[in-house]
């Protein structure tokens, strides 16, 4: 094949998917939704694909956030000498994985958290667990219960940002090449790949199209970003969803594009420890909280509005696209019932 | 638990948790619901969001009294007389469901005499809350066809903690609350197993599944299973046990999970019992303030590290399944316990935990139906489940209570043991805070649960701060006639002029220092929530 014929789709048929997974985990580690005995279906490690059935249906509860930002690392060791503290900074050399089966929010996800960790200042330790990840994606062709990712342009069906594509078109996928490493991966096993007909274009314009009329939920994020950029948010909106906040950050955890992490310094004995950065959301009151105890943000009235005003204002503001994916696992999580959707439908009201 | 046993017959959730949230109208009392139960408050949100109404009984302004469509701030202490009041307002308005009193309840004759003989003008000075706001809850709570009662320690800890139940109980039978679905009186237990320790016999006078232990009947079956002689009195309450001193009743105490050195009230006395004991061995998960003062320490295993049954407060029996071995020398309970036993001459070997699940259900008639294999790959079952092919029981008391007839028992005003007084002039209540549980034995472990809330804060009414020249964050000495504690003002209009609260998490400020050991004649728990305090700004 050559080169420039690689970026036309392919066709590889579901018969032929587990081995060709099975190749790529010859050089890579991989990792793909499963659902387990509790019957969670959750992203995880795929040590032998004969024993684990990768759940290719429904959504995964956790996204790859994990995998790339776990929600606790060590980020350097210390020792106390008699010249002060002495950091070492813990390397990582993280195995080349692929993430498969990533659905388009999770997969526009990573591609905001790549411009938050590597955008001005590079983040080490994200940077090296990122930089040997390839993302393989599936369009979705029927959103789940909580979706809204049409209005956050962010899915159902993604024409660009992945390395490589999946449409599920019954028997077969589609498979669409994006980015160079996606590219890579076909050149090495081109075996189970034949080139996509006319027809199975069709099938996925059709399917898009009917994952379009699907979504469950009419959520008007566009006119919530049009309010608040023009300040028409009542305060009372704030208040309301702050006063039923529970506080638990279920939101910024399973969020797939919360970044926020703060750093803390576990000793083990009186003259060493290590420094972790673990996960740390907006709608803590310590978030904000100076020493001494005055908080600029009052926390009983707008504990939550720095979370939405990020996702759906600030972001917009700064490049131009809100960092909220539609991915709809907050609405499931939340149980003051102050998600983003509830919101959006409050801001929308007069 | 006391108060529900004598009016129906059986101490729990009459509820399950999900159907509150279709209830029409929610009546809290005594529950700080989304501080202490958010999964519940949660429901309770979700009514409200369907239409429901909400009324909050509490004297601070929880967040969820924000939520309510009414908040009455009673006075501490004062629940009996509102109760009276809103079921005199039923019977004047005629509002009660006189078929279900007829052929569900007894004693009502007793309870219509004592609510005639009631003042409602007396009432109102009482409780301060204004008669016009007990009518309206009155007149929501009867009317409605699905209404449910929540209460919590704000109801049990007073020393007419049976009363105060037994007063909630009779509110919903006289309105035939009682036994439909989404309606019903929900006593919301804390911890995750606490309704699975009081079903297990963790109470002085009762065997698992509540069979009394001066009943021979009940002895004799345990005694031919346990192959072993059984004590036939009731044992030691909690006070009694904590509070004997030096030279009083108990020389060794074996303390698990529990840490009576920062939970009981009057520490001070409880320190003396402790420190005067000849033998004490504790197991935690952590080194608590009891576990230091023991002789003998055993790490336990957490939940994460264990595999069995938790009952929470719906009733529900549900697995656990261990998922990593247990870290380093920790062992879980039952393993101590065992070797304990095995120790001590009397041999136990079970193979599993569920082989004492089927030891739980051959004793404890409640859990009969109830297996390990039944358990997998569900949400439980909730008890009563009488036999292997019962579902479970979602709501009790169904067609008729488990005593039979709905027993009304009538109860006047009681004082709480100690007022406030010039010396004392402050009401001191206490409870619990969102971010930390207990004692914080587990959750003060945690640097960002600490970074939320590090701290005990008094919260103060910006009159009595006025007066006291306070401001937040001053440093406060905070006595009562038992003891006394340096802590932190908070100024809030969330309290009543004249009362102070704050949270007992912190071992650093042992606020139960102060609190007094009067206790319930008949579930002997202690009065945690009133007592008199005095403040000196530092």
């Amino acid at each position: 094949m050559k080169d420039d014929s690689m970026d036309e789709p392919f066709i590889l048929a579901k018969d032929h998917l587990k081995s060709f997974l099975r190749k790529i985990k010859k050089g890579h580690r991989l990792v793909a939704p499963v659902t387990n005995q509790h019957q969670d279906t959750l992203f995880c490690t795929i040590n032998n694909l004969d024993r684990v059935p990768i759940n290719l249906v429904d959504q995964a509860q956790n996204g790859i956030k994990s995998f790339l930002f776990p929600q606790q690392e060590t980020i350097a060791t210390y020792a106390v000498t008699e010249s002060g503290y002495c950091f070492s900074r813990t390397d990582v050399h993280p195995e080349p994985t692929v993430y498969f089966g990533v659905r388009p929010c999770d997969l526009m996800a990573v591609l905001y958290m790549d411009v938050a960790f590597m955008g001005g200042i590079k983040d080490q330790h994200y940077l090296e667990k990122r930089q040997d990840s390839v993302l393989i994606g599936l369009n979705c062709n029927a959103p789940f219960a909580n979706c809204f990712c049409s209005a956050t342009k962010s899915g159902p069906f993604l024409e660009s940002g992945f390395d490589l594509m999946f449409t599920d078109l019954g028997d077969r996928f589609l498979v669409e090449v994006g980015r160079p490493k996606g590219r890579e991966l076909l050149h090495a096993w081109p075996q189970f790949f034949t080139p996509a007909e006319a027809d199975d274009t069709q099938a996925q314009y059709q399917l898009s199209l009917e994952a379009m009329a699907g979504f469950k939920l009419d959520v008007y994020a566009d006119q919530a970003m049009q309010r608040l950029a023009a300040g028409m948010v009542p305060e009372s909106v704030w208040e309301q969803l702050s006063l039923r906040c529970q506080d638990c950050a279920g939101c910024a955890y399973i969020c797939p594009t919360c970044t926020c992490f703060t750093i803390v310094d576990r000793p083990s004995g009186a003259a060493s420890g290590e420094r972790l950065r673990s996960w740390d959301a907006c709608t803590f009151a310590g978030f904000t909280r100076l020493a001494g105890g005055h908080n600029p943000v009052p926390h009983k009235t707008h504990a939550i509005q720095q979370r939405f005003m990020h996702k759906l204002k600030y972001d917009v503001d700064k490049h131009g696209r809100p960092s909220c994916v539609g991915c709809g696992r907050c609405v499931g999580i939340c149980f003051g019932g102050t998600d983003i959707v509830r919101f959006i439908k409050m801001a929308g009201e007069e | 638990m006391a108060g529900l046993a004598t009016t129906f017959g059986s101490g729990a959730m009459t509820n399950a948790i999900n159907e509150i949230e279709d209830a029409e109208v929610i009546l809290v009392i005594g529950s700080n619901t989304t501080e202490a139960h958010p999964q519940i408050a949660r429901r309770m949100l979700d009514a409200v969001d369907k239409g429901a109404k909400l009324i909050v009984i509490d004297p601070r302004r929880t967040r969820l009294a924000e939520c309510a469509t009414l908040h009455l701030a009673l006075k501490s202490g004062t629940d009996i007389p509102l109760l009276n009041a809103m079921m005199r307002v039923i019977l004047d308005e005629s509002l009660a469901d006189h078929l279900f009193i007829d052929m569900r309840t007894e004693n009502f004759a007793a309870l219509r005499a004592m609510l005639y003989r009631l003042d409602l003008a007396e009432v109102e000075k009482i409780t301060g809350v204004p008669l016009s706001d007990i009518r309206r809850a009155a007149q929501f709570y009867a009317r409605a066809r699905r209404a449910v009662i929540c209460y919590c320690l704000g109801i049990t800890q007073h020393i007419c903690g049976t009363a105060n139940v037994q007063s909630i109980a009779n509110l919903a039978m006289l309105t035939g609350h009682v036994e439909k679905e989404f309606t019903g009186v929900d006593p919301l237990r804390g911890q995750n197993n606490v309704q699975g320790a009081c079903d297990m016999g963790a109470l002085p006078n009762m065997f698992p599944s509540y069979q009394a232990v001066d009943n021979g009947d009940y002895r004799e079956k345990f005694e031919r299973v346990w192959q072993t002689r059984l004590p036939a009195t009731p044992g030691l309450s909690l006070l009694d046990m904590t509070h004997g001193g030096p030279g009083g009743p108990i020389r060794a105490m074996f303390v698990m999970g529990e840490n009576p050195l920062r939970s009981d009230p009057s520490l001070t006395k409880v320190e003396e019992t402790l420190a005067g004991l000849e033998f004490l061995a504790v197991s935690d998960l952590f080194l608590t303030e009891t576990a230091a003062l023991a002789h003998v320490v055993f790490p336990a295993a957490s939940f994460a590290e264990k595999s069995g049954t938790f009952t929470n407060t719906e009733r529900r029996v549900q697995l656990v399944r261990q998922a990593i071995p247990p870290l380093g020398d920790c062992r879980t309970d039952a393993d101590i316990i065992i070797a304990l036993s095995n120790r001590m001459g009397y041999a136990m070997a079970y193979e599993s935990t569920a082989e004492i699940m089927e030891e739980i259900a051959l004793l404890a008639p409640i859990y009969a139906g109830i297996r390990h294999d039944r358990l997998q790959n569900s949400w439980g079952l909730q008890w009563p489940c009488w036999n292997t092919t019962h579902p479970g029981t979602p709501f009790l008391h169904k067609y008729y209570f488990t005593r039979g007839k709905g027993h009304f028992v009538p109860n006047d005003h009681v004082v709480p043991a100690e007022l406030p007084c010039q010396d004392f002039p402050f009401l001191f209540n206490s409870g619990r805070i969102y971010h930390h549980y207990h004692t914080g034995t587990m959750t003060r472990q945690s640097a960002l649960l600490n970074r939320e809330c590090g701290e005990a804060l008094l919260l103060i009414h910006p009159d009595d701060a006025a007066r006291l020249k306070v401001r937040t964050g001053d440093r406060l000495c905070m006595a009562s006639r038992r003891g006394a504690v340096e802590i932190k003002a908070e100024i809030t209009d969330q309290v009543a002029v004249g009362s102070v609260y704050t949270n007992f998490h912190f071992g650093e400020t042992p606020i139960n220092r102060l609190t007094i050991a009067a206790q319930d004649p008949v579930a002997q728990c202690p009065e945690f929530k009133v007592c008199a305090v005095r403040l000196e700004k530092l």
